[in-house]
């Protein structure tokens, strides 16, 4: 039977409007989804709830106490955020980090790689409809290594642990025992993980061909990270920009065939495995002892006039400080390049023709941190 | 066939009016019903907790075994906001809507050989029918809130009832095929020896995937999905109604588990025969349903959620054919009067293609594995970088 | 349905496991010695005075401006009992603003401010902001009272 044409029954297209309060927008972020139906036809993001004007604010702040706010910035890889900030400043004072404080950065970093990808992993399992299995899988095994970060820095969350020049204070005696625990933990969660999710077919039937984007796709709207590698270019700042003492390990990079939200998810639990190995070397050349702090570091860091910009691969892509200085002990102009920010600008053109559902699936592919998109 | 018995309460037995008694035993069920959903949701938040490594509730009462009522309590004395541009008729009608099926179906099924409301001929065909209504409420529920994503909710909401109410109709009447009575006392005692699951296992298996569906739970729980439409039609209801429908869903899990360990399971037939006392017939109704019970708790914490065009699909591509094939294939052996073996092949070939049909169709194109880029960077960076 | 069986499987396994959680009010969980909660001060025994001379460099350290130094000559100074000069007269420290980055104790040269690594220093809970700025006596409280971690850093 065909319903018969009603000329005076129109059908609209409905504009929904999800978040800023949503739970499944990470955090403070708006879209405006007009959907035919169940198919998204249009997109429109809005950001800026969690805008706080960071960079303004660490104009104003000298190099010790910018670090706070760059934890505050990217507040699920904070020690990659703090790298990129102290290279930043280090590459324009021309300081020579020790090789041991560069070998725990190194090793906090991944590690803190492996703690951000967990939370990606538990949040996209929400995301797909788990009843909070994967989230609680992955805050298990994040906690435990939180567990340790709390040990050396002090803070669960907001370490201010890395300085200019090196580090803040010496790791606990038992770091390098602590850290094979944590991976050995972290493991066990990335199999848990991989059991729960990766290999059910409900999740592939919600995950395969949702959100693709080819390589030149990805490389025109600049995405970078994860989802870069998903979309089959083999681009990693660590091994094609190299900083620290990331040529010393050895590491592959995954990459993904087709780009869609299942690749960037298997692409992101790969990258936990490799960043296991990654601290797993370094904990062996990891020198046993030597200075943490480079030497005759003045009192208050002054930089002399000259612009600098720093780059590290954090789990989210690249994560870039652009630091302008005239001289004196703050920055005269600081950028951040937010690796979320940019990832979010593919937002619209991977969800339109999509279904509603599949609109939260692609967002939280992206892996979002809400306060590095607004900063 | 037995005389209708009051719940609970023997000594108001005496009352010979039918119609009074019905309503006294509706009373009671609909209690002791309350008070089993209380428990359900602690045990749930238990469950699902230990599934997750989790403690669950443990602050209120030993074990948090007092949480359930603090909830209540919590629920019932909040403020239920109704909407300003809500429309009135259809808000307050929908809880009705939703809330009334939900207990009229518990009045047709028989707890113990002896105790039911009342006794009906066609009490399956009464159970599905009445259970099948709800999908109005959720209609209402959507269209009165005015609320988009209660407007979505409810769409997806009344297709996915409405289509899953027809696999889980059809697996029924595969059943009451080889029963040859509707009635779910028969079909109880028919399963003295071996229970139906042994002969209809594709039966089964569909009636489980559609109850999910019904209950609207994990997997199937588009409806009301936390992450797409942020608790769809439920979403502006707040306060003593939100319990309600609540409520209402813990009793249609009952209601869906109990029917499920009759008709498959042998209820409290099986496998002790009828004579044993209600006592251990309750008991065993109990056990069996809280098997179905558990199954649901642990697909919610192991899957995610489908999508609402796979959801169709499974429906109507999937479950429905292989129910209709079902019945076709017990037409035959009914019909040629094959042994009873001949059910169990049939079904059971049918249940595995449906478990291969799952496994196959989202491998259609065996995915290639990431590629795993070693030492050297492959790409010239300054071709990607810029 | 392979995949779907292992998830099934994966939380059955998952049930037997111990929980990893703890009832938290009931049972506090081990924090680590170097846990950063919110700067106090600290209770020099020796001399029954604070260490803190008010000297402003957390103050000006502090990227927050969440602290607030008021410095006076010190009584016991004039009498000899202690060598201070100079003696902290009032100290705020607004909580709410304050971002635990551990700057103050950093550039503190008396070793005068710590970060609280017990529970109390977590636990800090209000109904109103201005509970959170926290003055002289509070701020020595937990240190006078000798609840303080030994392994604070200061
Ligand atoms: S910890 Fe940092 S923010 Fe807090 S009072 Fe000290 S310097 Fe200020
Ligand atoms: S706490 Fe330390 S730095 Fe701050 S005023 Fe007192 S002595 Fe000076």
């Amino acid at each position: 039977m065909v319903a018969e044409q009603r000329p005076d029954l129109e059908t609209i297209d409905m504009p929904i409007n999800m978040g800023p309060q949503h739970p499944s927008t990470h955090g403070v972020f708006r879209m405006v989804l007009v959907v035919s139906g169940e198919k998204v036809v249009d997109v429109t993001p809005h950001i800026g709830y969690m805008h706080r004007g960071g960079e303004k604010l660490m104009e104003t702040m000298d190099f010790r106490q910018g670090i706070g706010y760059a934890d505050r910035t990217e507040y699920l890889a904070q020690f990659s955020a703090e790298l990129g900030y102290v290279l930043a400043v280090e590459r324009l004072m021309g300081v020579e980090v020790p090789e041991r404080a560069e070998y725990i950065r190194v090793i906090l970093t991944e590690l803190n790689r492996l703690t951000s990808h967990f939370m990606f992993a538990g949040a996209f399992g929400i995301d797909s409809g788990l009843f909070g299995t994967s989230m609680m899988f992955a805050f298990r095994e994040r906690e435990f290594i939180q567990d340790l970060f709390e040990e050396i820095s002090g803070d669960r969350l907001m370490y201010a642990y890395f300085r200019v020049g090196g580090l803040a204070w010496e790791v606990t005696d038992n770091f390098v025992q602590r850290c094979h625990e944590s991976l050995k933990t972290a493991e066990r969660g990335i199999r848990d993980i991989d059991d729960l999710l990766t290999h059910n077919e409900i999740f592939m039937g919600r995950c395969q061909n949702i959100g693709a984007f080819t390589a030149q796709q990805a490389i025109a709207y600049g995405l970078s990270g994860p989802m870069l590698r998903a979309s089959g270019v083999p681009f990693d700042l660590r091994k094609d920009e190299p900083y620290s003492v990331y040529p010393r390990l050895k590491f592959d990079i995954p990459v993904g065939n087709y780009g869609d939200v299942y690749d960037r998810f298997l692409v992101r639990i790969e990258e936990m495995r490799q960043s296991v190995k990654i601290v797993e070397q370094a904990l062996e050349q990891l020198p046993p002892e030597g200075p943490i702090v480079a030497e005759k570091l003045p009192r208050r860091l002054r930089t002399p006039p000259g612009e600098v910009y720093a780059k590290v691969e954090s789990p989210r892509g690249e994560w870039g400080v652009y630091l302008i200085s005239k001289g004196g002990d703050k920055p005269y102009r600081l950028k951040m390049r937010s690796p979320s920010f940019c990832n979010l600008t593919a937002l619209r053109e991977m969800t339109i023709g999509q279904f509603l559902a599949d609109a939260v699936m692609v967002l939280g592919s992206m892996d979002i941190v809400l306060c590095d998109v607004d900063r | 066939m037995m005389r209708a018995v009051i719940l609970a309460a023997p000594s108001v037995d005496a009352l010979d009016n039918p119609a009074l008694s019905a309503l006294l035993g509706l009373i009671v069920i609909t209690l002791i019903m309350t008070l089993g959903v209380m428990f359900a949701t602690w045990y749930e938040r238990k469950a699902v907790a230990r599934m997750q490594q989790r403690l669950g509730p443990m602050r209120v009462g030993p074990w948090g075994l007092l949480q359930p009522i603090a909830d209540t309590l919590k629920l019932v004395s909040k403020e239920g906001v109704r909407p300003a541009s809500a429309d009135r008729i259809a808000w307050d009608l929908s809880l009705a809507a939703i809330f009334v099926p939900a207990f009229l179906v518990l009045v047709a099924i028989p707890f113990t050989a002896d105790w039911f409301v009342s006794p009906m001929d066609l009490s399956l065909l009464y159970i599905l029918a009445v259970g099948g209504l709800s999908f109005i409420g959720f209609l209402l529920a959507g269209w009165g809130s005015d609320n988009k994503y209660a407007l979505l909710g409810g769409m997806r909401a009344a297709a996915q009832l409405i289509s899953y109410e027809i696999p889980m109709i059809l697996s029924m009447l595969a059943v009451v095929m080889v029963v040859g009575s509707a009635d779910v006392y028969r079909i109880i005692l028919y399963q003295d020896v071996v229970p139906l699951i042994v002969w209809q296992p594709l039966a089964f298996i569909i009636f489980l995937t559609a109850t999910i569906a019904e209950l609207e739970r994990q997997p199937f729980d588009i409806p009301t999905g936390e992450s797409e439409v942020a608790g769809g039609v439920f979403i502006e209801y707040s306060g003593i109604r939100w319990s309600l429908f609540q409520l209402t869903g813990y009793v249609n899990m009952y209601a869906y588990s109990l029917l499920g360990a009759f008709v498959f399971l042998g209820g409290w037939e099986w496998p002790f025969g009828t004579d044993i006392g209600w006592g251990y017939q309750l008991l065993l109704t109990m056990v069996k349903m809280a098997l179905f019970i558990v199954f649901f708790l642990w697909v919610r914490t192991s899957f995610p959620r489908l999508r609402v065009d796979q959801l169709m699909s499974y429906a109507w591509k999937v479950l429905l054919p292989f129910a209709l094939a079902q019945i076709f294939l017990n037409g035959l052996v009914l019909v040629y009067d094959l042994p009873d073996v001949v059910l169990l092949a049939t079904s059971g070939g049918g249940a595995l293609a449906l478990c291969w049909l799952v496994y196959s169709v989202v491998r259609v194109k065996p995915r290639q594995p990431l590629r795993m880029v070693g030492n050297v960077p492959a790409t010239a960076p300054g071709s990607v970088s810029g | 349905m392979i995949g779907i069986l292992r998830s099934l499987g994966m939380t059955a396994r998952v049930a037997f496991r111990k929980p990893v959680t703890n009832s938290y009010p009931n049972v506090h969980r081990q924090i680590a010695n170097r846990d950063r909660a919110f700067p106090i001060l600290l209770w020099d025994e020796e001399h029954d005075e604070p260490f803190c001379t008010g000297c402003h460099a957390c103050e000006r350290a502090c990227p927050v401006e969440c602290m607030t130094v008021v410095m006076k000559d010190n009584p016991k100074h004039a009498t000899g009992e202690s060598k201070r000069r100079k003696i902290i007269d009032e100290f705020w420290i607004d909580y709410g603003r304050c971002m635990r980055c551990n700057i103050c104790v950093e550039v503190c040269n008396f070793e005068a401010i710590g970060m609280n690594n017990t529970w109390a220093g977590h636990e800090l809970s209000r109904f109103d902001r201005s509970e959170l700025v926290m003055d002289l006596d509070m701020l020595l409280s937990q240190s006078k009272a000798g609840k303080v971690d030994p392994g604070l850093r200061a």
